[in-house]
């Protein structure tokens, strides 16, 4: 049996379930946010290892039976309505917390694409660009600076074309409302507030010119390449992020053999099972590495592509079935 | 008198006390205004740059330089917030609305504008019938090559885009590739195939359920300002009256002769009687004055059926906006 880790409106999960099921394999999707208002936990130590019990929807799991987990987009852990006071909130919600990161920690099975403590370190780009040039990828001139005058230097050492990234996204608002922080290029009216960049960092780096933009989703040791085709529109052209399907173009990417590799050498290294690469083809040809979400959407890739990532997840989590 | 110095220090302290929000600009440009009256030497100017996708706004002043040319102060003060903060944009900033979570691009908006603008519509219900037909398409089938071509022969010939240099001249103008027109045209066949379908598939059964709609009404009217409008209801016949305002024009009007289902003549002529005339009655932006002709009872003939067809969409596409969720990010 699989156990699924994620919230409740996930459509990613909706495309392996069926997967899983022709497999013949039975799932189990529970959202960590349901704990502890709506479901129980039981860990006990017992020679000298951990038993857990899951007791959800009116069932009780003994986690021994999940031969793997797939860690997908879990809530975060949530009291129960009847908790009032916000301190008791916020007390019970970190209890949960931390102890879901133990149970994890001790929840002995297979892990996709890891536990959530390893997610969150492999997702930091000072981590994953280290790893990845160590690999050998071409990787940007990066800094990662919260020194205003390194701004400055950093322009005028890409002679005014320079990028800037967030460090990770992390939600905030303006008035009230969401806004976000895509990567942008870097004009002289930005340098004019460099004082602001004291308050948090940014990562600064040489603009890349693309040819096209390659999202490569490694499972296990399957690599699945799409590029896309983002120059075309104005929209796209410096983040693909403001994607919309009719305007932007994808097609399936042939990756040379040795970048291949060097893909799923990266994933496992990070002790990941699974990850969505971003990386430039420069119109000289050159694949330059950006960065490893290990968590990061695919529906969309396969929806425009027919890349069968769906199939590809199912079988890494149905390959530590025992057969009946 | 005060020297260039103090002047530039009262600049700068100017500056960094402007509002920053939009709606501040006007009072920043008092702010600036009030500051050169008592400063006309400096001849102070503000620029505002208003920043696509944000509520943030930029200042520069320009001022002049008593030895000759100018000074661009801009003056950003420490207000806490953080450079990636500051520069980010508006999570919606791209998109135009969302109706039952279909979000809708401002890329899209444009193009639909074109594709749809009709008379008696809002670009408002356009916008939400596309993201309402987008939805409502999806599990249609693929079109068929014939099909993708008559929507592309549409698409160009409404557009005037006749020769292969005037399509590729129309790409590069609106920033789309050859493909992404390919994938736009692919949603529009998808949705002409969808409401081809529902027309079909609904047409009998509308026609049953609202017969009277689909009388075959002959009837001719004119549109125009009232005071011509007046003088022809005051004629006995107001065929002869109308017919006579053709051979000689009594003022600016438009008329027209028809012969359709009574779904499809104006409002205000649709239940009237065989002979009846009508008017002058408000109608869209101006009046109307028209009679019948000839009324006959509604039969279930292709023509009809094909009126029926397009009644019962427009019912389905308005009973879609009265349900759904509609959420417009910037109005």
């Amino acid at each position: 049996m699989i156990l699924v880790l994620s919230r409740k409106d996930d459509l990613a999960v909706n495309l392996v379930l069926p997967e899983l099921a022709k497999r013949g394999v039975e799932a189990l999707w529970w959202d960590p946010g349901d704990y502890p208002a709506e479901s129980r936990i039981i860990s006990r130590l017992v020679d000298g290892a951990w038993r857990h019990t899951l007791v959800t929807g009116g069932a009780e799991y003994d986690c021994s039976v999940f031969s793997a987990v797939w860690n997908r987009r879990p809530s975060r852990p949530r009291a129960a309505d009847v908790v009032e006071d916000a301190t008791h909130r916020g007390y019970v919600e970190k209890l949960a917390r931390i102890y879901l990161n133990g149970w994890e920690d001790t929840f002995d099975t297979r892990w996709f694409p890891a536990r959530s403590i390893d997610v969150i370190r492999t997702q930091n780009k000072l981590l994953n660009l280290t790893a990845a040039a160590r690999l050998g990828f071409t990787v940007p001139e990066t800094t990662v600076t919260n020194d205003p005058e390194t701004l400055v230097e950093a322009w005028t050492e890409a002679e005014g074309r320079l990028i800037a990234k967030e460090v990770e996204f992390v939600e905030f608002g303006i008035d009230g409302a969401g806004h976000n922080f895509y990567t942008t290029p870097v004009s002289r009216r930005h340098l004019t507030s460099r004082h602001r960049l004291a308050h948090a960092p940014a990562i600064l780096q040489p603009y890349v010119d693309k040819a096209v933009e390659l999202r490569i989703t490694v499972v296990g040791d399957r690599v699945f390449t799409a590029e896309l085709h983002s120059q075309g529109s104005r929209a796209t052209r410096h983040d693909y992020r403001h994607y919309e399907g009719n305007f932007s173009q994808y097609a399936v990417h042939d990756l040379p053999e040795d970048v291949e590799r060097r893909c799923v050498d990266l994933v496992g290294s990070l002790g990941l099972a699974f990850g969505c690469i971003d990386v430039i083809l420069t119109p000289e040809g050159e694949y330059v590495y950006l960065e490893v979400n290990p968590n990061g959407q695919w529906g969309w890739i396969e929806e425009f592509t027919d890349l069968p990532i769906s199939e590809a997840i199912a079988d890494w989590l149905v390959a530590g079935e025992v057969p009946a | 008198m005060t020297g260039f110095p103090e002047t530039l220090a009262e600049a700068v302290e100017l500056l960094r006390g402007l509002p920053r929000r939009r709606e501040g600009v006007r009072a920043a440009r008092e702010s600036v205004a009030a500051w050169r009256a008592v400063r006309p030497g400096s001849r102070a100017q503000l620029v505002v740059d208003v920043r696509p996708g944000s509520p943030v706004v930029d200042y520069d002043l320009i001022l002049d330089h008593p030895d000759g040319g100018a000074v661009a102060l801009t003056a950003p003060a420490e207000d806490g917030v953080p450079w990636t903060v500051e520069h980010s944009t508006h999570w919606a900033a791209s998109k135009v609305l969302a109706v039952d979570g279909q979000e809708l691009s401002v890329q899209t908006a444009l193009l639909t504008l074109r594709a749809l603008a009709g008379r008696d519509r809002t670009v408002h219900d356009d916008l939400i019938d596309h993201c309402v037909l987008t939805l409502a398409s999806w599990e249609e089938p693929d079109p068929s090559p014939e099909e993708l071509q008559r929507a592309s022969d549409d698409f160009r010939r409404r557009r005037g885009l006749h020769s292969r240099a005037d399509m590729l001249r129309w790409l590069e103008e609106v920033g789309l590739t050859s493909a992404a027109y390919d994938n736009h045209l692919y949603s529009l066949a998808r949705m002409r195939g969808f409401r081809t379908r529902t027309e079909a598939e609904s047409a009998e059964a509308y026609f049953e359920e609202h017969a009277a709609e689909f009388d075959r009404v002959s009837a001719v009217w004119a549109v125009g300002p009232e005071p011509p409008l007046a003088e022809l209801a005051g004629h006995d016949d107001p065929f002869a009256a109308i017919a006579g305002a053709v051979a000689r024009p009594v003022g600016e009007i438009v008329v027209h002769v028809a012969d359709r289902v009574a779904a499809e003549v104006p409002a205000p002529l649709r239940e009237a009687g065989e002979g009846d005339a009508v008017g002058p009655v408000p109608y869209r932006d101006g009046f109307l004055f028209g009679a019948v002709r000839r009324r006959r009872l509604a039969s279930p003939d292709p023509d009809t059926l094909a009126a029926a067809g397009r009644a019962a969409f427009s019912a389905f596409l308005a009973d879609r906006r009265a349900k759904a969720k509609v959420e417009w990010y910037w109005l």
